[in-house]
């Protein structure tokens, strides 16, 4: 009686090691998000519990744009990136393995090349005194003379340009799966090399293209730190919105911040769903935990 | 025919490694020049280092950030590996739970986690409404998904279940066996994520900007600060940022080379 008294007080001190983990992941996790969607729930003027900020968003054009900005801008550069990934990945297959080793590291040296540091490197090329800028001056090239980065033309350059070695390194993993025998024996069939490509390789890349394409879409809907440093909060964007709501000189608003947060985290949600639901196809063996 | 297919490839890698690499090439040269106009830039000059390099701000923020970094790093991994204890050895039906709550913060990322932390504690007036204890709190939180991978693929990795039973066996007790076996055993996989932790640690600007702000500027919010004022020296915190982002990612990728060596 004793003993089994005695093997349940240690199993319940056990237990303990946890309760660290637990109270920093409720205090800065949990209740800010629990924070969040009930004020996104409350009423700004009626303090009423209901959908009313949600309406709101839905009607209001600035809140309608910042949406529509984050999801073209998200979308367009993860597409971007994925074109430019999927034929650099391509050709480091069938580059030596000096060449892929070299630009494998420019990948990862470049891969966190991002937020102010990199807005700022992308005004010095072709900000409003910029190196191109003036050189388009200079010479009368009208494309680098008046380009605009501090618009949503230069957020679309800045994004693709984090989104290009993100992508190829997630997609690298994917090409080195191919098996060139996969190529000779299409070829002994006779296959065309556009046969080869829509039956044999495409439908093999086609879950790691897919879970990339999610990877890169929430990174660029997150992304908040270069956009902050190009157009402060000049412009219609979700995550630039959601933070002038809590922040700055306008009072805070956490009714509409909230609701615009709770939207943000819809997407990034199904973004990182998407995801799981493309790699855990690949995931193959039992794990521990 | 064979040739011009073996051309393609090289010139394409070449085309995107020049690209990705111009935006910081031209930061460091633009670094490096008191003037740059027309298609090459003149006089050389180290004044934009010898300006940064005396100004005591900076090397006050470099200081907050590498306090930021080491203790937000040390703190995740110790509440991590205590309640990868509890996981592996008491309940392994937390396993599931562990996982949800350490990937929802992936979701997240800096701007929802920062307006949240702001939006519950800012001027309540208590003791969590300090800000730098939001901003250690955010921190921990923010490099969680990255350190709790790390540590849960090394685990997978290992047989645990064999080490614990042989150092039961040998007459060891449960906890000493994760400190003394278990841990060793994972200790490369834990760096390496640790260090990827530091350089997001490093890069962060949402966090430090909406958190602390003024109050404590880390060495991003120190760049946006500086940006508008003096773009000579605004490309010289630009330069040693990304040195210091790319030693820690050397090493990564060294340590990554040597642990699959070993195995």
């Amino acid at each position: 009686m004793r003993m089994k008294q005695l093997s349940k007080i240690k199993r319940f001190t056990g237990y303990l090691a946890i309760l660290p983990f637990l109270v920093i992941v409720v205090f800065y996790e949990l209740l800010p998000l629990i924070r969040l969607a009930i004020g996104s729930l409350t009423g700004k003027q009626s303090h009423a519990f209901g959908l009313e900020n949600f309406i709101k968003i839905a009607v209001t054009p600035l809140y309608q744009q910042s949406i529509l900005n984050s999801i073209r801008i998200s979308f367009l550069s993860a597409l971007a990136g994925i074109v430019i990934a999927f034929l650099a990945a391509h050709c480091c297959g069938e580059a030596s393995s000096r060449g892929k080793r070299v630009f494998t590291m420019i990948l990862n040296m470049t891969s966190n090349f991002s937020g102010v540091p990199l807005a700022f490197a992308f005004m010095v090329l072709i900000g409003n005194t910029g190196i191109l800028t003036s050189l388009g001056q200079r010479y009368a090239i009208p494309f680098l003379a008046d380009f605009n980065l501090y618009s949503g033309n230069g957020l679309m350059i800045t994004y693709i340009y984090f989104q290009i070695p993100l992508a190829t390194l997630l997609l690298l993993p994917s090409f080195a799966g191919i098996r060139p025998e996969w190529r000779e024996a299409a070829e002994i069939l006779q296959a065309r090399p556009l046969d080869y490509w829509a039956r044999v390789a495409i439908p093999n890349l086609l879950p790691g293209i897919l879970g990339t394409l999610s990877v890169l879409f929430a990174n660029a809907l997150a992304a908040y730190a270069t956009a902050y440093a190009l157009v402060m909060n000049n412009y219609a964007l979700l995550a630039l919105q959601i933070t002038s709501k809590f922040k700055g000189d306008v009072q805070i608003d956490s009714a509409t911040g909230g609701a615009l947060a709770m939207v943000l985290i819809l997407l990034m949600v199904f973004a990182t769903m998407t995801n799981n639901y493309f790699t855990k196809r690949n995931l193959k063996g039992r794990e521990l935990i | 025919m064979n040739k011009k297919a073996n051309i393609f490839p090289r010139v394409f890698l070449v085309l995107v490694g020049i690209y990705l690499l111009l935006p910081f090439g031209m930061t460091l040269i633009y670094s490096l020049f008191v003037e740059w106009t027309d298609v090459l830039p003149h006089g050389f000059t180290l004044r934009n280092y010898a300006d940064l390099f005396s100004d005591a701000e900076f090397w006050a923020c470099i200081g907050r950030t590498l306090v930021l970094c080491a203790v937000s790093v040390m703190l995740t991994i110790f509440i991590l590996l205590l309640a990868m204890y509890v996981v592996i050895i008491v309940d392994r039906r937390l396993a599931k739970f562990m996982q949800l709550v350490c990937m929802i913060p992936y979701a997240l990322q800096g701007v929802i986690l920062s307006i949240g932390i702001i939006s519950i504690y800012s001027g309540t007036g208590t003791i969590l409404s300090n800000r730098m204890l939001m901003l250690f709190g955010a921190y921990t939180i923010l490099v969680l998904p990255y350190i709790y991978q790390g540590i849960r693929n090394s685990i997978n990795a290992i047989d645990v279940n064999t080490l614990l039973q042989a150092a039961e066996m040998l007459g060891c007790g449960k906890f000493r066996a994760y400190v003394q076996v278990v841990i060793p055993n994972i200790f490369s996989g834990i760096l390496i994520s640790a260090l990827l932790a530091e350089s997001i640690v490093f890069g962060d600007f949402v966090l430090a900007n909406n958190i602390a702000g003024n109050n404590y500027q880390n060495i991003q919010v120190f760049l946006n600060r500086r940006m508008f004022r003096s773009s000579g020296l605004a490309s010289a915190i630009v330069v040693i940022i990304f040195a210091v982002v790319f030693i820690i990612t050397g090493l990564v990728l060294k340590l990554q080379g040597k642990e699959r060596e070993e195995k």
